[in-house]
């Protein structure tokens, strides 16, 4: 059974492109999220292998989805990978604080990406 | 197009050492990202959303978060700020940038993009790009990419491709359809 990539970001065209490459790249499933709150929801639903999430998103951001799912039985150790054009170290500590596992910055390179995700899912 | 092309219009004073300067090769997923951005733009269901787009590919694609749109105002033959993001364009003097001849260049449908690089004072002059947005043989606005986030240092040769892909695609998107018949002619008294 493939393992499933729960994609969150409020920008369609980065959706887009991730989605792409996960299911042309990779051989994960792809299920996607608009928002920090609808990650929260989705994830206690479609129990992913891995969150992959933007931070700067309305209703609820990455950080606070982040503390929420760590906060959850059901999505406490689901592996975060954070995704944003915030490259200061002072934001990426904030990131850690919330609970995430990894960091990543846009514009997003599809290889490291994969990279990555390989790293947490293996091929 | 060759990016390079328009660096001799540059000042003396601003130019910068361009030798350290070169495009790296283009990306092999550039085009998982051009389908992405085509389809954005083309799926676009209106006006502003097609803006968002745009807002969305500078910022997840190019790594710019500073950017502006001006628009050809035909009867006038001049460049208004018709949308900016990151950025106040309300004094920016574009044709001060460009120079006269850069901006007849991007009126003919050239991209005008100038690389980091450190000048001669040893400041680092920040990469931007203004891209020509076309439609019928026609420049109808100018994309201003103004400042590359910290992480992305410079242009790449992948970024050209998306530069092309929104000079000849975004026109439909952002403005809908548009009369040829008061175009303004190429390359001839644009006021900015």
């Amino acid at each position: 059974m493939s393992k499933k990539i729960l994609v969150v970001d409020d920008s369609k065209t980065a959706l887009m492109m991730e989605r792409e490459i996960l299911e042309k790249r990779t051989s994960y499933q792809c299920v996607t999220a608009c928002d920090g709150q609808d990650a929260v929801e989705k994830a206690q639903h479609e129990h992913p292998d891995l969150v992959l999430m933007d931070v700067v998103m309305p209703r609820m951001n990455g950080f606070e989805a982040c503390k929420m799912m760590r906060q959850q039985s059901a999505t406490r150790e689901i592996p975060i990978v954070l995704v944003t054009t915030r490259s200061e170290e002072s934001y990426m500590e904030a990131g850690f604080q919330s609970g995430c596992n990894d960091y990543i910055t846009k514009p997003v390179d599809g290889a490291e990406l994969v990279a990555l995700l390989q790293s947490y899912l293996g091929e | 197009m060759n990016p390079n092309k328009n660096e001799k219009d540059q000042g003396e004073k601003t130019k910068p050492e361009k030798s350290e300067a070169k495009l790296s090769a283009v990306h092999p997923m550039n085009d998982v990202r051009l389908r992405a951005a085509r389809k954005r733009l083309a799926e676009s269901r209106d006006q502003e959303d097609a803006i968002d787009g745009l807002r969305e590919i500078a910022a997840n694609f190019l790594g710019s978060e500073e950017i502006g749109l001006f628009k050809v105002e035909r009867r006038s033959a001049t460049l208004q700020v018709f949308w900016s993001f990151g950025i106040d364009l309300e004094k920016y003097d574009l044709r001060r940038v460009l120079g006269d001849a850069g901006l007849q260049r991007v009126m003919r449908g050239e991209f005008h993009v100038e690389l980091a690089a450190r000048d001669r004072s040893g400041t680092m002059a920040k990469a931007q790009a203004f891209i020509p947005i076309r439609v019928s043989g026609q420049t109808v606005a100018i994309l201003a990419i103004l400042r590359l986030l910290p992480q992305k240092v410079n242009f790449d040769a992948s970024d050209m491709a998306l530069f092309q892909l929104l000079s000849d695609e975004a026109a439909g998107p952002l403005f809908g359809p548009i009369d040829d018949s008061k175009s303004v002619p190429e390359g001839s008294g644009i006021r900015a």
